[in-house]
């Protein structure tokens, strides 16, 4: 098992490695310059900057001396444009916490009511409660997240005033968290119905098992039965969909941040990328990356813990 | 002998022992008998999946729905005098107004303007003739009576005889041209975008699940390899670097999108490479691109139809996502995430430019995912329940 996930670290590696090389070379393949639209500077102070940062080299030497700049010093570049002279580290620690609160509030409190509605659905199979869950299961999971976001900007914020209409930076934790309920509400809906379809449809399968039968013929309640028997079983599953949901999540929050002007790292990609910040824009998207390739790593290890059939599977591969 | 061995009439009632051989008749004889083989008309793959289909009421709905969709963003843009690229600052941000619904006291193209000048209402050069609906909520500011006026915005612009169905942009274009035309093109680059996922992923699934060994497994390897790329992050790097037009958009759903595919068909391969009819068409020398299509293919047609329904959306959520961040086709061409992402600035002030983007979006993703719930049911029936 050691070896096992020794292996797929290194292989996580070595993918954000590649992600940052091609990021990298596809950033400075890019037609246009950090400065080339601004009136203020001479063409001679242009190259003078551009020789400061580098870019008057070739591709593969400016990725050499960044490489170089990454492991002497952790160094990942200097903004240029958006957050002039800051160190692109500093801008995206300053927004990551923003970003990472929103995304892990709403997948937890999608967990429970998820769970929650995919067990009504399969307790009460083909009765009303579960066609009013299924009707909004599907709503849920096609409605993208920034529709459901206007929309709830628009009615509880506009019409009704409950909720503040954009988020609160620098208020109080109470406060901020107030202001964060309308994102995290319309990121939650998606992985809510995730998880609500795929727990009724493990469930269903469980509840006609032979060991529900035994543990009715006990005496337990069906409700019993449930929670005690077929809920252990099909939470296993269950554990292998969250994790990757979370990707699913930082994606959609990158227009639900711009929404609710939420400072957090969704905005800066394209900010980053339009105005040719390159450290920042690489910056943001390897953290993305990291996001992306953490999950499957996670997802990989989970599934031998959780599960020990598949622990063979991933003996014979390593 | 046989004739005796049939009287015992001892042992029989008297009308029976009675009853001569005439009496008797044999019960089917003109009749077919349906025992030898199965005399239903036989059902193909498809037209058995086809019944299921039809007995699903949601994906029935669902399928009438995205044919409306598919009418609509063909000819609703030709549907009024408006084009799509047509500014008229005189008439921006018209609130919607739709010709018999506005009797009815709905999309009248009525608008509140507020805190107006009580003392002008009568200016009839400010407010035209009839155009003042009602007025309310008279307040003061700087010793000024005030007044809130809902009036008919059109007879305001002096446009009375124009209408707008779904109100204008903050350039004056029509929504509903617009709206339908990014319709248009959402579809179109979703499904070519699909369509060249499906081609790229079952060739190389073919290949990777028919070869196996080595290749396969270093096939397989680069799949996990674009796998572990966001796919947001691919789709900006690529429309960044090779604009955005159409083409880009497409191809740059298609760089991480094939992989999909690519795996549920080598699924199906190895699956059914070592079945006996391969083996004994091999036997018979079918060559390899021979038993790969016409063999062995024909098996993940139903995995890949389904497949392909599932990713439609997926693709329009990733188009209209991409258009929203102000990743989309160039301006003027529309995009129903552009059009989200310029309504959501005037939201409060004018709902109704965020309100039908919203709402065609919606339906078009409930529809696709319904159906697509559908075919997969319909399919594969071992299937069925998981949803």
């Amino acid at each position: 098992m050691g070896k096992y996930i020794l292996k797929r670290l290194g292989m996580m590696l070595l993918t954000l490695f590649f992600i940052m090389t091609i990021g990298f070379c596809m950033m400075r393949a890019m037609p246009g310059g950090p400065y080339d639209d601004d009136p203020e500077l001479t063409p001679e102070q242009i190259e003078m900057l551009e020789a400061k940062l580098n870019l008057d080299k070739s591709i593969p030497e400016q990725y050499f001396l960044f490489l170089k700049g990454i492991i002497l010093d952790g160094n990942w570049g200097v903004s240029v444009k958006l957050r002039p002279g800051l160190d692109a580290l500093t801008v995206l620690k300053e927004r990551i916490p923003h970003s990472m609160l929103l995304n892990i509030a709403s997948l937890v409190i999608s967990i429970p009511l998820g769970i929650l509605s995919g067990t009504l659905a399969a307790m009460f199979k083909n009765k009303w409660p579960d066609y009013i869950i299924s009707v909004m299961v599907i709503i849920c999971i096609s409605v993208p997240s920034f529709v459901f976001a206007t929309g709830l900007q628009y009615f509880l914020s506009g019409k009704l005033a409950w909720f503040p209409a954009i988020y609160d930076v620098k208020g109080a934790l109470g406060a901020k968290l107030y202001s964060m309920v309308l994102p995290i509400l319309a990121l939650a809906f998606s992985p809510i119905a995730t998880i609500t379809r795929y727990l009724r449809g493990e469930l269903i399968e469980t509840l006609s098992s032979e060991y529900m039968l035994l543990a009715r013929t006990k005496g337990l309640k069906k409700s019993q039965a449930v929670v005690r028997h077929a809920f252990r079983n099909s939470m296993v599953p269950l554990a292998n969909i969250i994790i990757p949901m979370f990707t699913n999540i930082m994606g959609g929050s990158l227009v639900v941040e711009t929404i609710f002007a939420v400072p957090g790292i969704g905005g800066i990609i394209k900010d980053s990328i339009n105005a040719s910040d390159y450290s920042l824009a690489l910056g943001a998207m390897l953290f993305y990356s990291f996001i992306s390739v953490a999950t499957i790593f996670v997802v990989d290890i989970s599934y031998g813990i959780i599960d020990p059939r598949i622990r063979l599977g991933g003996k014979k591969n390593g | 002998m046989a004739k005796e061995k049939f009287v015992t009439p001892d042992a029989l009632p008297e009308e029976v022992a009675k009853l001569t051989p005439d009496a008797f008749a044999f019960t089917s004889v003109g009749e077919k008998l349906m025992d030898e083989e199965m005399q239903t008309v036989s059902r193909g793959f498809f037209r058995d999946a086809l019944f299921r289909l039809r007995k699903n009421k949601a994906a029935v709905a669902a399928f009438f729905l995205l044919c409306f969709i598919v009418f609509m963003a063909i000819f609703g843009p030709g549907m009024n005098e408006h084009t799509f690229t047509a500014q008229n600052l005189d008439h921006a941000n018209m609130p919607p107004r739709i010709p018999v619904l506005e009797d009815l006291g709905i999309f009248n193209g009525s608008r509140v303007l507020p805190s107006r000048r009580l003392d002008r209402l009568d200016d009839t050069e400010r407010y035209p003739e009839g155009c003042i609906l009602r007025t309310f909520n008279e307040h003061e500011i700087r010793k000024v009576k005030m007044v809130d006026v809902e009036v008919n915005y059109y007879k305001y612009v002096g446009a009375d005889d124009t209408y707008y169905w779904f109100g204008t942009d903050d350039l004056g274009r029509d929504i509903w041209t617009r709206l339908w035309r990014g319709a248009r093109v959402s579809l179109i680059i979703a499904v070519v975008a699909v369509l060249t996922d499906v081609v790229i992923g079952v060739v190389y699934g073919a290949i990777a699940g028919y070869y196996g060994g080595t290749l396969d497994m270093i096939m397989m390897r680069f799949c996990e390899l674009l796998n572990a790329f966001p796919n947001v992050i691919v789709c900006t790097m690529f429309i960044m670097v090779f604009g955005s037009g159409m083409t880009s958009m497409i191809l740059a759903l298609t760089v991480r999108g094939w992989v999909g595919c690519a795996r549920i068909v080598r699924a199906q391969f190895l699956r059914f490479r070592g079945r006996e009819y391969v083996m004994a068409a091999q036997t018979m020398g079918v060559p390899d691109r021979a038993l790969i299509f016409r063999h062995i293919l024909p098996n993940s047609v139903g995995p890949i139809i389904t497949r392909t329904m599932v990713a439609i959306p997926g693709a329009i959520f990733t188009e209209s996502f991409l258009a929203y961040i102000g990743l989309g086709l160039a301006p003027p061409e529309p995009s129903i995430g552009t059009m989200l992402s310029a309504g959501q600035k005037v939201l409060m002030e004018f709902p109704h430019q965020t309100l039908f983007p919203a709402i065609v979006i919606s339906v078009l993703m409930i529809a696709f995912n319904l159906f697509g719930n559908g075919l997969r049911d319909a399919l594969d029936p071992t299937q069925r329940g998981q949803e």
